[in-house]
């Protein structure tokens, strides 16, 4: 009687400072094996460092970046990250790199920069809406 | 009716805030740090919610918790019951 | 006070020791941009985010008393405060900005119960 609901997931921690992206992709991958769909994940405060293309853990470690990548991959899940979070602590696309005249960027799809409306809109959208922090 | 998820120890602010929101009818699970709560079962909320309140059983296990939990017959869930217990509550707030 | 579309955004978190009580409220604004009726409730050290006296600190803190005195103009009218946090800050009220409501300890269960939508920062 509840399946086939669909999931938003707001992730507020850093990889590797707090277990709540590890929760939350623990949590992503139960959500899919009972048969429900992930509508998107929004990362937003800390969360952002989630989408840094240039985390390079030791090889006994969970890469949680890559981690997200292949969710991405296997289930087509949209991984936005608030652009105005994400600014203020370093982390840039390609085209906010050449828009604030900077060498280099860490940001890559599948994640993608947008705005806090998002969030809310995918607050909206979603039957469950969970917080990872 | 909704479901509370509390990720602080049973002492963090995140637990006192969380206490206060609690209502009559909803549930908690307890996450990550939450989970050494299974080391006091004299925790106030232990007797307030009572067959609604629930910790996850793989971060019990990760912090060595896991037999404390079981000898003071605290209820645990496992992720796929994690997911179960969200079907059940169309509202979930997390306290961190 | 009962309005089930509206989103209730708690903040819990005082200004100057992370930036959970800045992003909480950009949210809570843009929210309100976007047309949703929007309800504040403080809890615990978020509460110091009401202090009315807040200056402009050192040279490169951001205050964020500005955004809490622009969040009217967003129509963002309800702010709410935990009346047993703030008896346990022995914050008086006259010490916050004005246009607060205290809430009793045994409503606060209530608040969550009606606001369909909630953002925890």
């Amino acid at each position: 009687m509840h399946h086939g609901l669909h999931y938003g997931l707001l992730v507020m921690g850093a990889p590797y400072s707090s277990p709540a992206p590890h929760s939350a992709l623990r949590f992503a991958h139960a959500i899919i094996a009972r048969g429900h769909k992930i509508a998107g994940v929004f990362f937003y405060h800390d969360g952002v460092h989630n989408g840094a293309s240039l985390m390079a853990p030791p090889q006994d470690e969970l890469n949680l970046h890559e981690a997200w990548r292949e969710l991405n991959q296997q289930h087509a899940i949209p991984l936005d990250i608030c652009i105005a979070a994400a600014l203020r602590r370093g982390l840039m696309s390609e085209s906010e790199a050449q828009r604030h005249g900077q060498p280099a960027f860490n940001v890559a799809p599948p994640f993608e920069l947008t705005g806090l409306g998002q969030l809310l809109d995918l607050q909206q959208r979603a039957d469950r809406f969970i917080t990872f922090a | 009716m909704m479901l509370h998820i509390l990720t602080k120890t049973p002492d963090s602010s995140a637990s006192i805030e969380m206490q206060q929101a609690v209502g009559e009818q909803d549930s908690v699970l307890l996450i990550e740090e939450a989970v050494s709560a299974a080391l006091d079962p004299a925790w106030a909320v232990w007797e307030q919610h009572q067959s609604r309140i629930f910790l996850l059983s793989e971060d019990l296990i990760a912090r060595g918790l896991a037999s404390i939990a079981v000898d003071n017959e605290l209820p645990m869930l496992d992720m796929d019951g994690f997911v179960a217990l969200t079907e059940q509550y169309a509202k979930i707030v997390t306290w961190y | 006070m009962a309005t089930p579309d509206a989103l209730l955004v708690v903040i819990r978190h005082a200004p100057h020791s992370s930036n959970w009580l800045r992003e909480g409220l950009d949210a809570a604004l843009v929210a309100a941009a976007f047309g949703q009726p929007v309800h504040l409730l403080f809890m615990g050290q978020g509460i110091m985010a009401l202090l009315k006296e807040q200056g402009s600190g050192a040279p490169g803190q951001k205050a964020t008393l500005p955004i809490i005195d622009m969040l009217e103009m967003y129509d963002i009218d309800a702010l709410w405060v935990s009346e047993e946090a703030l008896q346990g800050l022995r914050i008086r009220q006259d010490l916050l900005v004005d246009g607060i409501t205290p809430v009793p300890a045994q409503e606060i269960p209530m608040l969550f119960q009606q606001h369909a939508k909630i953002l925890n920062f």
